[in-house]
């Protein structure tokens, strides 16, 4: 198939289940690591993570691609970040769409757009009002080097969120099919287990 | 008249609070010029030209950054301007080369040993300049906000709102940013870059959409652009980070292993090797530029035999930056030894320095030296009185009137006088004591003193 799938394929994989949900951890080539997350009864993914690494070495963070994003810890030592007001994104996959979800987002429908960029093959959220300006990613597509297309984006505003859908196309439901097969097959354990026993 | 009443308030603003003044704040460089050679006053530095021009030299070969593991020796009596050429040095060499500054005593702590606080000298001496991915936040500033809590004690609470043509964004600022911002003094209007990771502030110009603002800008004002698209992004950044950095990074113990580990600040061989390993790997493949750096320690006669034989084997490492160390002893015990050696320094370390003399400075130097001071400590002295200080510098020391300068400023403003007369510095001069006639006093009254031993004589006190 794909080589995005040879790849997931050959990669070393850790599983464990907790109730309907099967985590796997990923350890791709590269030193890359990717957990995923599987609703069982659904098969769809509920979060998917990656870790960054860095340069000079130290412990990473996850990047959160997909589902809700980690709550964020108050370091001390913050330097800056966005102030709690500010719109943030969080991701969705369902089964037959890819989900954005823009929060704190209060200006109304018809101030939106969201439009394909060919070349760099990226979603562009604007805003006339030049408050808010997005691009999006998106990896699903880009890992099977499939083309985004306009007529597949769709978007409503609702209780200060702007939500964005696209329209999963048919390379990547069968992508998706065959990768959940394969983690069923997956041998899991179950999260209760331990190797060793703890007085 | 609101326009007049807005560029006032402006005015306030961009008066800077007043700097501390430290003993070298009026140095800035080494005041050499293009050649090399020293001009005689320049950048705060006064006389000492053939010091300055070794200085000079020294600063040649970092640049070049090819010999690594030179140490130099800076040797002259008490206030000959030895610690003001290494800060001028470290002015010289900019702020992206490593420039670490110790006094010989910091080296003795129980949290570590002595070697690993000279490894750890060391290694923040050498930089790695490295690229990395790193997160950009690029706009023109709307607003700053900066609010102390109305109760004066707690931590300052920080807003910056940016935006570029196409968005708007608020960002909440921790207290060190809030300090950065502060330092730099960011506006609105500015355009600035900040990096997420290590909070670098830099200063692009100021928006073209700004350029009306003011009838009047300075002459390096720079217009530039608004910004484009997202506020955020990932650019490839150059930064500079030193060897003990990487190692911190590194060696600290991550998840529940960090419980059972009793951080004493030493950091694992291994780790080091590690590391050095890693650093030569990314210099084989262009990813990465080393920069070796300065490493200045002051009153080395203050190290021990022991740092002094492991200064020996760590020059020879061409990982080693270059080391250059100060001292006004002249032939005194090696510290740890009973042996004496000229500068309390081992010969055989001698023997790979290269030894720069400081010398006395004359009158006419002293009397500039003053006067750079004066005008650093923001104190206006007559003719005449200056003429006095610079006598009194001669027959006492320059660092007892440098101390005069405030001292007898502060008399003269008591008596609103605009500029310090002979009168203000004789005064000072009677209320202070200077060590001569500090020792003077004592042994005129030392019967009077406490624990006194009458006539015996005192003990030589053990410095070493």
């Amino acid at each position: 198939m794909t080589d995005w799938f040879t790849t997931l394929k050959n990669a070393k994989k850790t599983c464990i289940q907790q109730g309907n949900l099967r985590k796997v951890h990923f350890a791709l080539p590269n030193a890359k690591e990717m957990v995923e997350e599987y609703n069982m009864d659904t098969g769809v993914v509920t979060r998917r993570a990656w870790k960054l690494k860095k340069e000079i070495g130290g412990e990473g963070d996850w990047f959160i691609e997909v589902g809700d994003p980690d709550p964020t810890v108050l370091k001390t030592d913050t330097l800056i970040k966005e102030n709690s007001t500010q719109p943030f994104i969080s991701r969705r996959i369902t089964k037959k769409h890819l989900e954005w979800r823009i929060r704190n987002l209060p200006y109304p429908v018809d101030v939106y757009s969201v439009q394909v960029d060919n070349e760099k093959n990226v979603l562009i959220v604007r805003t006339n009002n030049k408050k808010y300006y997005k691009i999006l990613n998106v990896p699903e597509l880009e890992r099977l080097n499939l083309p985004l297309q306009q007529t597949n984006v769709q978007f409503t505003h609702k209780f200060n969120t702007l939500i964005i859908t696209y329209e999963k196309p048919i390379m990547l439901m069968d992508f998706e099919k065959t990768l959940f097969e394969e983690i069923r097959s997956l041998k899991a354990r179950k999260d209760t287990e331990m190797d060793c026993k703890p007085s | 008249m609101a326009v007049a009443a807005a560029a006032k308030v402006q005015e306030v603003r961009e008066i800077t609070r007043i700097e501390r003044i430290g003993a070298h704040s009026h140095i800035r460089g080494l005041g050499l010029d293009d050649s090399l050679e020293a001009r005689h006053v320049s950048q705060g530095m006064v006389g000492q030209v053939a010091a300055r021009r070794a200085a000079g030299i020294v600063l040649q070969m970092v640049r070049d950054g090819r010999i690594a593991g030179r140490a130099v020796l800076l040797a002259g009596q008490p206030g000959t301007g030895k610690t003001a050429i290494a800060t001028g040095l470290a002015h010289a060499l900019g702020y992206d080369t490593p420039f670490t500054s110790m006094a010989g005593s910091e080296i003795y702590s129980l949290e570590m040993s002595k070697t690993e606080a000279l490894t750890q000298a060391i290694r923040k001496s050498i930089g790695v300049r490295i690229k990395e991915e790193s997160e950009i936040i690029e706009g023109e500033v709307v607003e700053v906000q900066i609010e102390r809590p109305a109760t004066g004690v707690g931590t300052k609470v920080g807003k910056l709102i940016l935006k570029s043509t196409d968005m708007e964004t608020v960002y909440d600022l921790g207290g060190k940013m809030i300090d950065s911002i502060l330092k730099e003094k960011v506006q609105s209007g500015d355009v600035i870059t900040i990096d997420k990771a290590t909070g670098k502030i830099s200063r692009l110009g100021r928006s073209f959409t700004r350029a009306r603002d003011y009838d009047a800008t300075g002459q390096q004002t720079r217009f530039v652009q608004c910004p484009e698209g997202e506020l955020q992004k990932r650019k490839e950044v150059v930064h500079t980070v030193t060897l003990h950095e990487i190692d911190v990074i590194n060696s600290r113990t991550h998840g529940f292993l960090a419980l059972f580990s009793g951080d004493t600040g030493e950091i694992k061989p291994e780790v080091r090797e590690q590391i050095n390993g890693k650093v030569a790997e990314w210099r084989e493949e262009g990813k990465a530029e080393i920069i070796p750096g300065v490493l200045f320690i002051d009153e080395v006669h203050m190290l021990d035999i022991e740092c002094f034989s492991y200064l020996n084997r760590a020059l020879e490492n061409e990982m080693s930056p270059i080391v250059i160390m100060a001292t006004n002893r002249g032939i005194t015990r090696i510290r740890g030894t009973n042996y004496h050696s000229p500068h309390g320094i081992p010969l055989d370390l001698l023997d790979r320095m290269i030894i720069v003399p400081t010398v006395p400075y004359d009158e006419k130097e002293l009397k500039e030296i003053l006067s750079i001071r004066c005008e650093e400590e923001d104190v206006q002295l007559e003719d005449k009185a200056l003429e006095i200080l610079t006598k009194i510098c001669t027959e006492t020391s320059l660092r007892y009137a440098i101390q005069l300068i405030t001292t007898s400023g502060l008399i003269a403003r008591k008596r609103k006088a605009p500029e310090v007369g002979i009168e203000d510095v004789k005064k000072a001069y009677m209320l202070f004591y200077d060590e001569s006639r500090s020792i003077q006093y004592l042994t005129d009254y030392q019967k009077q003193f406490m624990f006194d031993q009458g006539d015996e004589t005192v003990a030589s006190m053990d410095t070493s």
